[in-house]
């Protein structure tokens, strides 16, 4: 009876935790899709309103074709690299997993202005094209723009989670497989694929929904007949309130529901888990000579692509003056210096924020996966869609709402406005992140047999002891994935942040990135702050997979006979 | 209100005296802290941060970069338990709306010298709740290797800019989206009349390469070569050119001077500070501190100007600058969010039609050229031009304010009852512009296939 | 249902793990249609070298072939051999019936084959009626039988079998191991089976290789094994065992063994094949508890050719059909398994009891 209590008690912690800083405020904020205008009162009219505008629903079908269209070409970016290092020895597989996730960080600003400085229509590649063929590629004109940097951003989702997946696969099922005659690419597709299925729907959902909730891509794009950039040119216009805003809001959250909805039929009924963990995933193959030329190709290939912004950063933070030209004038460290001189709180408080908001959300998800996965406890599902909810709540509606709720409360000890602290600014940081952190951890705990932990509770572990020491450690792969993944995209997050920033001492560094990015003299030392966000994001990112790589070497080698 | 009016006065009169007569012991007087919101980027505040610290020892500015939209509603939302004192923006829309929303303070400077207007536009808020600091104007800037690349001539006016040529080479943001731009479609509006004046921006949006949605946005992808020219406010211009980049900046003949603002906000906790850093701001010092290459914008104290470089433009001399249409700010503040609105509808959320609509006509002219005396083609090129041109609204009921109101969420009272929401009318909007872009592509292509 | 008969031919492979030797030149024959078991403790290196005849790991010397094909450098796919694993890896994604048609279908047989060999399969193995479930919703006994199905369909040239009886309860392991040999019979098919159970390894195999810590340590019949163990550690896993240390002497032109008790056992020359060079220095001889006849002390008739040891009772089993006692002999333990029928007084703990041998029932263990 205890365990059921506490099991209640941290459902109800995380209820709470949940309805305060997710609900709350983005109620405060999106009620106003119910009010008729000027009155006050409640209706519906506003979501008429919207099936009956041209232009909202060209908006939906867009974002629609957007998303599934990023889901594809993102899926072709990760499935090379997910393959071949989870499935064969190679040399820098860590390098490769980790430089796979820094597309994810695509520092707000600069990010575009890099990506368009390559491949724009007067970009480097263009203007190379079109001095040796005389062509020119729209890689960035309108949707296909998005697409293109939607899926180049968003494809660690799919790598992370695809290969966190392919971890965990018995090597059994796969050498059986073998013994049966499939081998190579027919073997992935029709064995260990299929198996890794809830690592890659959790990915390809998070993709999807990511990219149609999506706002700063088609803004710096400049492409609004996309949903989320109508919401937020609607909400944020100067002087202009307009309900279709909030209500789009609404929808985004609604059909980002939808979606998760889907993807959780599609696994439903189908117990993925395996009985014999600790195989230490899948064989790694040895390569032959020319299997690794092929191999090492694609991978040179897709890495050059995926990571085109960061290498068009790199030469905009090191550059003088980049116009109109394949590279920069000149080079110099002038930028670096201007940083490091004017502003490293910017680091330091990223650093702060980002690892404290990525803690609680493994915190966070790792006990929802577990009381969705494991517990019968009613409404726990809820806990789960609230917190994917807020994948498809803007930044901005999130900001708004906070200082909506909090700002008229004191802090106790100083009278400083509640959401002016910036322990806030972690909580909201947090919050946005939850959905990668649960995703990443629910997908690990679901590959994770139930047996272990009766096994565990058999030899008298209470619930909280079992978790603690089973199903943690087994889960610390997907854990891990979780933590970086939402470290990483905290550490680059600007919309709410802008909003709840109060103190320029308090500020991250997507902050200072904006600050900068204002000015025509401050590209350059913007892109350095972008490379700094990048590599502290990278450097973490490599530690912990060396950490899951002796992990499972640790396991693995003690299964080897 | 009048007497509120004069204590309020006399109390500032009073703090501003006393600041004056301890000034040897200034920061004593002072609050030790200054809370200032603003959109202005780093390379200005950071400067008058500097120097205004440098004078008052004591007093530690604390800068809070929003831009303007987020700034207006960070102040909006948190009146309730405020402690921002100063909101420092270009755009004197902001600071309207701020008004409106009571949540300005009044307060007139001190500071001697600063006329009354540049160009044709007031400096400071004839209510008094706030002043402008420094003044910047609407202009063209290029990318001088883009456009050797292009083979394109520069563009001085904006009617240059709605010329074939420059047809996906332009950038700009939208009115919605940047209170400068905003000023700049009010003033060419104003000055061509509602009609002539649509048609031209409708003209120039056909040629747009891009509607950007920062108002940096346009001045970035120019200095990149992302396209060739932009319509930018001028410190955009010229800082760009003074970082290095290959780029030129004129004014055209028609353009609004427009001030760049600061004001109290409402329950200031350091109003005394503020006080002080407005004076700062219109101090000679202050004045001579937007000459700095990182900043440059044009002072408001005419007599800063005799320590500018050379070429550096002066509105109060040159009176070609700004001075060509006589900006009505009433007028402008009426009809502020449906001339917005309807450039989006018709503008950028259209870009594609109104691109390929353009192209079409642009290509059917120059076909007609080609055979001068072909009416049927002139008519059917001049019907196509006169359905992308057509506005959904006339000018008398764009100000009117039922009709305006649909456009802001705010009444005054709850009894009054909309004729319509924003979203309908916009839908209707649409359904005219779409149909009629439609149908004048159709016009251009047989006009072109007829002139072949 | 039956492949080309194929034996495996092991020769001289080497296998390391980093620093870790764990094949020793193992070389070994198996025949065609036999049914061959690793018999050895968990870490011998028999699933490692059962891993290997699949193709999965790479030896670092020695070769492998399959009937006559040299497959060591083969990967696990292009070698026809099926394999059982302990887990039955059963794909949770597929149904039974997918399952079992998966390597058909690698295989590229027209659909109406596949259909009818999967029939046959699940008919086989008795579960033509569940081929739409999934995997999960099967008992034990049942997803072991699917996962041999799916192996058995595609006619590979050898079966591989990794302990798929571990997870089941005892009962069906009975059962299921006796399937297996049918099956085995019925298809004729060279089979190796991996287990750590010596009871299922004599109950199924034709010969059995003892293995222990990367080496063979022999090979034969389960009978031959049991009766004839080359060396301590084959004795004493097939089975109890007393051993005894000592040295040979020659007495009246006989080699005789003595321990360091004083219990001296005769050995004819036959018995002697262990011993190399002249026979000096310590030697193990060992026999089986159920040779020794126990009796009262002062009852024992001398018996022509049997050695007698008297010791006392220190421990006694009951066991039903037998009484297993544990008896002191000077500072050795001899067990000793006397056949129980009812009504027998058993001898008392303590009491002064004379063992009989039979000389050729002991063994001279070479190691």
């Amino acid at each position: 009876m205890t365990t059921h209590w506490g099991q209640r008690a941290v459902a109800l912690l995380i209820a709470t935790f949940l309805l305060l800083f997710l609900v709350v405020p983005v109620v405060q904020v999106i009620f106003v899709a119910f009010q008729t205008p000027g009155t006050g009162t409640f209706t519906l009219v506003n979501f008429q309103d919207f099936f009956n505008t041209s232009l909202f629903r060209e908006a939906f079908w867009n974002s629609l074709y957007v998303a599934a269209m990023s889901v594809l070409v993102a899926t072709a970016f990760a499935m090379p690299l997910a393959y071949f290092t989870t499935r064969f020895e190679f040399r820098g597989a860590i390098v490769v997993q980790t430089l796979g996730i820094i597309p994810l960080i695509m520092p707000p600003f600069v990010g575009a202005v890099a990506m368009q400085l390559l491949f724009g229509s007067n970009g480097s590649i263009n203007l190379l094209l079109d001095e040796w063929f005389g062509i020119n590629i729209p890689f960035m004109e309108g949707l296909n723009g998005v697409i293109f940097v939607e899926s180049i951003h968003y494809f660690p989702f799919i790598l992370i989670n695809l290969s966190a997946s392919l971890n965990n696969i018995d090597r059994a099922m796969e050498e059986s497989a073998q013994t049966l005659g499939a081998s190579g690419l027919r073997l992935f597709r029709r064995i260990v694929f299929p198996l890794a299925m809830p690592g890659y729907i959790a990915g390809a959902s998070l993709v999807f929904i990511k990219v149609f909730d999506d706002l700063g891509t088609p803004l710096l794009l400049n492409v609004n007949n996309l949903l989320a950039p109508q919401a937020y040119l609607r909400i944020s216009s100067i002087g202009i309130t307009d309900p279709m805003g909030y209500v789009i809001s609404v929808i985004l959250v609604g059909f980002s529901l939808l979606a998760m909805w889907v993807a959780a039929l599609a696994l439903r009924g189908k117990d993925y888990s395996t009985e014999q963990r600790g195989g230490g995933g899948l064989a790694k193959r040895q390569m032959r000579p020319w299997e690794k030329v092929l191999s090492y190709g694609v991978i040179a290939f897709i890495l050059l692509l995926v990571l085109s912004p960061h290498i068009g950063l790199t030469l905009l933070s090191f550059g003088t003056i980049w116009s109109f030209s394949v590279l920069p004038d000149g080079y110099t460290i002038d930028h670096y210096q201007e940083v490091f001189a004017q502003s490293p709180q910017f680091i330091t408080n990223t650093l702060l924020y980002a690892s404290l908001a990525a803690l609680i959300d493994v915190t966070i998800g790792t006990a929802i996966a577990y009381l969705v996965l494991r517990t019968k406890i009613a409404g726990r599902e809820w806990l789960d869609y609230a917190a994917m909810a807020a994948l498809a709540v803007p930044g901005v509606v999130l900001g708004i709402g906070y200082l909506r709720t909090f700002f008229g409360v004191p802090l106790p000890w100083s009278g400083q406005p509640l959401a002016s602290w910036w322990v806030m600014l972690v909580i909201a940081l947090s919050v946005r992140r939850l959905p990668y952190a649960l995703r990443a951890c629910t997908a690990a705990l679901q590959q994770l047999s139930v047996a272990l932990e009766e096994a565990a509770e058999n030899l008298g572990a209470g619930k909280l002891a079992t978790v603690r020491r089973i199903v943690v450690p087994l889960m610390v792969g997907g854990i891990i994935a979780g933590f970086v993944t939402s470290f990483a995209t905290a550490a680059v997050e600007l919309s709410a942040t802008i909003m709840l920033v109060s103190r320029e001492s308090d500020a991250p560094l997507a902050y200072g990135l904006y600050v900068f990015m204002q000015t025509a003299a401050g590209r350059g030392p913007g892109a350095a702050l972008g490379m700094i966000a990048v590599l502290i994001v990278g450097v973490a990112t490599y530690l912990s997979h060396r950490i899951i790589e002796r992990g499972q070497r640790a396991r693995g080698l003690a299964d080897e006979y | 209100m009048s007497s509120c009016n004069s204590v309020l006065r006399a109390a500032l009169f009073c703090a501003v005296t006393l600041g004056l007569v301890a000034a040897p012991i200034t920061s004593q007087a002072l609050e030790d802290k200054l809370v200032v919101v603003t959109s202005f980027p780093k390379d200005l505040t950071g400067k008058f941060k500097t120097e205004f610290e440098k004078r008052n020892p004591g007093v530690k500015v604390e800068i809070l970069s929003k831009k303007t939209t987020a700034g207006i509603k960070y102040v909006q939302e948190t009146a309730a338990n405020n402690n921002s004192d100063i909101f420092w923006a270009s755009a004197p829309d902001a600071f309207e709306v701020l008004k409106g929303d009571g949540l300005l303070q009044k307060y007139t400077p001190k500071a001697q010298g600063i006329p009354e207007k540049v160009g044709a536009y007031p400096i400071n808020d004839p209510d008094g709740y706030y002043s402008g600091f420094a003044a910047a104007g609407y202009g063209i800037m290029w990318n001088t290797r883009y456009i050797k690349a292009k083979k394109l001539p520069p563009a001085k006016e904006w009617a240059d800019l709605a010329k074939p040529i420059y047809h996906g080479h332009v950038g700009m943001s939208a009115p919605s989206r940047s209170g400068t731009t905003h000023l700049t479609v009010e003033t060419i509006l104003q000055g061509e009349g509602w009609e002539k004046g649509w048609a031209l921006w409708k003209e120039i949006g056909g040629n747009l390469k891009t509607v950007t949605e920062r108002s940096f946005g346009v001045p970035d992808g120019v200095n990149s070569g992302e396209f060739g020219y932009g319509i930018v406010i001028d410190f955009f211009g010229l800082s760009s050119m003074a970082s290095g980049f290959p780029v030129e900046f004129v004014y055209p003949t028609v353009t609004t001077l427009v001030p760049a603002n600061v004001g109290i906000i409402k329950n200031a906790p350091h109003s005394q500070a503020a006080a002080a850093f407005i004076e700062f701001l219109l101090s000679p010092e202050g004045q001579k501190t937007l000459l700095d290459p990182k900043i440059m914008r044009l002072p408001v104290n005419p007599a800063t100007y005799a320590m500018a470089p050379a070429g550096f433009p002066n509105p109060f001399k040159d009176k070609s600058i700004g001075a060509a249409v006589k900006f009505d700010v009433d007028l402008s503040k009426k009809r502020y969010n449906v001339v917005n609105s309807l450039f989006d509808v018709m503008v950028t959320y259209r870009l594609d039609d109104l691109q390929a609509v353009t192209r079409a006509i642009q290509k059917a002219q120059a076909a007609a050229a080609n055979r001068p005396g072909d009416d049927k083609v002139a008519a059917l090129v001049s019907e196509a031009q006169a359905l992308v041109a057509a506005v959904p609204v006339t000018e008398a009921q764009a100000s009117d304010p039922s009709f305006a109101g649909i456009f802001k969420k705010k009444r005054k009272k709850k009894a009054d009852v909309l004729p319509k929401r924003q979203a309908e009318v916009e839908e209707q909007w649409d359904n005219f512009i779409r149909k009629n872009y439609a149908q004048a592509l159709a016009k251009a292509e047989q006009a072109l296939l007829m002139a072949r | 249902m039956t492949g080309q008969l194929a034996g495996v031919s092991i020769d001289n492979v080497n296998l390391y793990f980093g620093n870790n030797h764990v094949l020793k030149d193992v070389t070994l024959e198996i025949e065609p249609g036999e049914f061959f078991t690793f018999l050895g403790p968990s870490g011998c290196g028999k699933t490692t070298l059962l891993r290997l005849i699949a193709g999965f790991g790479k030896a670092q010397s020695g070769r492998i072939r399959i009937g006559t094909e040299d497959v060591t450098d083969l990967p696990p796919w292009k070698r026809n051999v099926g394999m059982v694993f302990q887990s039955y890896a059963l794909w949770p994604h597929l149904t039974v019936r997918r399952n079992v048609a998966f390597g058909l279908e690698e295989r590229r047989l027209p659909r109406p084959e596949i259909r009818q060999r999967v029939d046959a399969a699940l008919e086989l193995v008795g579960l033509l009626e569940l081929g739409e479930r999934r995997p999960s919703q099967l008992s034990g006994g049942q997803q072991q039988r699917v996962a041999l199905a799916r192996t058995i369909v595609v006619e590979p040239q050898v079966l591989l079998l990794d302990e798929p009886l571990s997870n089941l309860d005892a009962k069906l392991r009975v059962q299921m191991r006796q399937e297996l040999l049918e099956l085995q019979r019925k298809l004729a098919l060279t089979t190796i089976f991996v287990t750590h159970d010596q009871e299922e390894a004599n109950t199924t195999a034709d010969r059995i290789a003892v293995m222990e810590a990367g080496v063979i340590q022999q090979v034969g019949t389960p009978a031959e094994l049991y009766d004839n163990p080359t060396n301590r550690f084959v004795a004493s896993f097939l089975g109890t065992a007393n051993f005894i240390d000592g040295t040979l002497s020659e007495k009246k032109g006989q080699t005789v063994f003595r321990s360091g008790s004083g219990i001296e056992i005769p050995l004819k020359p036959g018995q002697l094949h262990a011993v190399k060079g002249d026979g000096a220095g310590e030697h193990s001889v060992m026999f089986r508890p159920q040779s020794v006849v126990i009796q009262s002390a002062g009852a024992a008739r001398q018996q022509q050719g049997k050695v007698t040891i008297k010791g006392a009772v220190r421990h006694r089993e009951f066991l039903g059909s037998t009484i297993r006692y544990a008896v002191s002999v000077g500072d050795t333990v001899i067990l000793v398994e006397d056949s129980h029928r009812r009504g027998e007084a058993p001898h008392n703990i303590g009491a002064d009891v004379e063992l009989n041998l039979a000389s050729e029932q002991v063994i001279l263990l070479s190691g």
